[in-house]
């Protein structure tokens, strides 16, 4: 029988059935929570300064993440494991899909946020990046080290629970989340681009299907 | 006869437990068939042989390619069709457009020959009438049915079945049966089942595993004939049976050393499975 003759027209028949494969609903209710979170300042006078913008627009980023954390999630795995087309072909063509729909998203979200209070664009971009791959590359090495089909859930909820743990018992001198006007802000975009270098290389080590496993030796007797 | 698959000293650990353990076999055209208790090893090997998983020693070969290499790997894919032991689908897809998908994920070639295959392989599993319905409102031998669709789509020329006829009411058992003998003529097929009936029915070939390493492989009448002489009728439970039950005609039937004078009866190839299992003392009532 024969075949696609190449990579090129693989993706472009697969482009539709795996535009249907993306979580969409769970996209577009992240992606409106984080409009309005983003929007708040606006709408609120009492918000309507740069500390409330910087940190709504960090949940608007996390809310985001959140449900970009579903995005890997593919319950015909299983099915579909012993295929030509590799696992991390399709997971890059859904990210594909996303990446325009998430730069329109965050750029509206930054315009929602008045210009007099707004953040700087480009540290606080970083910090939504590095955390928007950091949910990649977790949703990866999940879907690389367990059998789990759909492990969206337990990735948002380990993003939540990091998010939560980094603002509580990371020590000043390491802070992620620091105020704009702190001396600190450069230095905590230093470790937001060490965090997004970091995300991308452990991405890109997972999500490569595996031909040899690493063999740990067993102790004698075991 | 050219083995379609050749393995030897296949070994894999998750953590201390060692699922493969020096696993060797050839498998030839037709349906061999792969029996064993639950954490036997049959779905790892299954899933190692279907390249999803690689092992950590061992070497094999698929259609004369070794799935060790990226290349080896892609080509063993192209030629391989592939049920899990438990198939997920995108449940709002209709079972022509995930078999169509999966279709295009084994690279097949331009949309009208394509939806040709697509539609030949629904028709084979009986599910022509209902390949617009979406797949989550289909029954399960439904399903089942769409996941050996999924994998014979593209005439694979091995095709690996795990555990395909588990939950399925027995007409649906004999219907999947009749599907697998089809699939097995002209191909090679490894089929892991919990149903000794579906060996006896399906099977030129028997590998029986335990704790990960194989225990028998040969012909479904030697894995028989290992009981010969070791099936006996009495009409009290035999405590040195290492099997027995109380048939429907009220007799005890035992599996194990006979006592002398005993009332042999002829074995089966469940009989024969029993005795290869080591932990087969577990003695049952009916």
């Amino acid at each position: 029988m024969r075949r696609l003759s190449g990579v090129p027209a693989v993706w472009r028949a697969l482009t539709p059935p795996v535009c249907r494969t993306v979580p969409w609903r769970a996209l577009a209710a992240g992606g409106a929570l984080g409009l309005l979170l983003a929007g708040m300042p606006r709408m609120v006078d009492g918000l309507n300064d740069d500390f409330y913008a910087l940190n709504l627009l960090r949940a608007a980023a996390l809310a985001f993440a959140l449900s970009l954390a579903f995005l890997l999630d593919d319950p015909a795995r299983h099915t579909t494991a012993a295929v030509p087309t590799p696992r991390p072909a399709r997971q890059a063509l859904r990210v594909a899909l996303v990446a325009p729909v998430a730069a329109l998203w965050w750029t509206a979200a930054l315009l929602l946020v008045p210009a007099e209070v707004r953040p700087p664009t480009g540290d606080i971009t970083l910090e939504a990046a590095a955390t928007l791959v950091l949910t990649l590359a977790a949703s990866a090495t999940a879907l690389r080290f367990a059998q789990e089909a759909e492990p969206g859930t337990a990735v948002a909820a380990g993003l939540l629970l990091t998010a939560a743990l980094t603002m509580v018992l990371v020590p000043d001198r390491w802070a992620m989340f620091v105020y704009m006007k702190d001396e600190g802000w450069a230095a905590s975009h230093d470790r937001w681009a060490m965090v997004l270098a970091m995300a991308v290389l452990v991405w890109g080590v997972c999500g490569p299907e595996p031909l040899r496993r690493r063999v740990r030796p067993v102790p004698s007797g075991a | 006869m050219t083995p379609t698959v050749s393995a030897s000293g296949l070994c894999l650990r998750y953590g201390g437990t060692r699922a493969l353990d020096d696993v060797s076999l050839r498998l030839t055209q037709g349906v061999t068939g792969l029996l064993g208790p639950n954490g036997a090893g049959k779905t790892t090997l299954l899933r190692v042989l279907a390249t999803a998983v690689p092992a950590d020693q061992g070497a094999f070969t698929v259609l004369g390619q070794d799935p060790g290499t990226a290349r080896g790997r892609q080509e063993v894919r192209r030629r391989l069709g592939y049920l899990p032991q438990t198939p997920g689908f995108h449940p709002d897809f209709t079972a022509f457009e995930f078999v169509d998908y999966v279709a295009i994920l084994k690279e097949l070639t331009d949309r009208g020959a394509r939806h040709r295959e697509v539609r030949r392989v629904l028709d084979e599993v009986d599910l022509s009438d209902v390949r617009g319905k979406r797949i989550k409102k289909l029954s399960g031998g439904m399903r089942q049915r769409v996941a050996l669709a999924a994998a014979l789509v593209g005439d694979p020329g091995f095709l690996v079945l795990d555990e395909p006829t588990v939950g399925l009411d027995p007409e649906q058992r004999m219907r999947f049966r009749e599907l697998i003998a089809r699939a097995g003529e002209g191909r090679t097929v490894l089929l892991s089942t919990h149903q000794t009936e579906d060996v006896a029915m399906l099977c030129h070939r028997v590998v029986v595993m335990a704790a990960g390493a194989v225990r028998f492989d040969g012909t479904p009448a030697e894995l028989t004939a290992r009981a010969a002489g070791r099936v006996w009728s009495s009409t009290e439970r035999d405590p040195g049976a290492k099997a027995g039950w109380r048939t429907g005609l009220g007799a005890f039937r035992n599996v194990g050393d006979p006592p002398p004078g005993a009332d042999l009866l002829e074995p089966t190839l469940e009989d024969g499975y029993l005795l290869t299992l080591d932990g087969a003392g577990t003695e049952v009532a009916v």
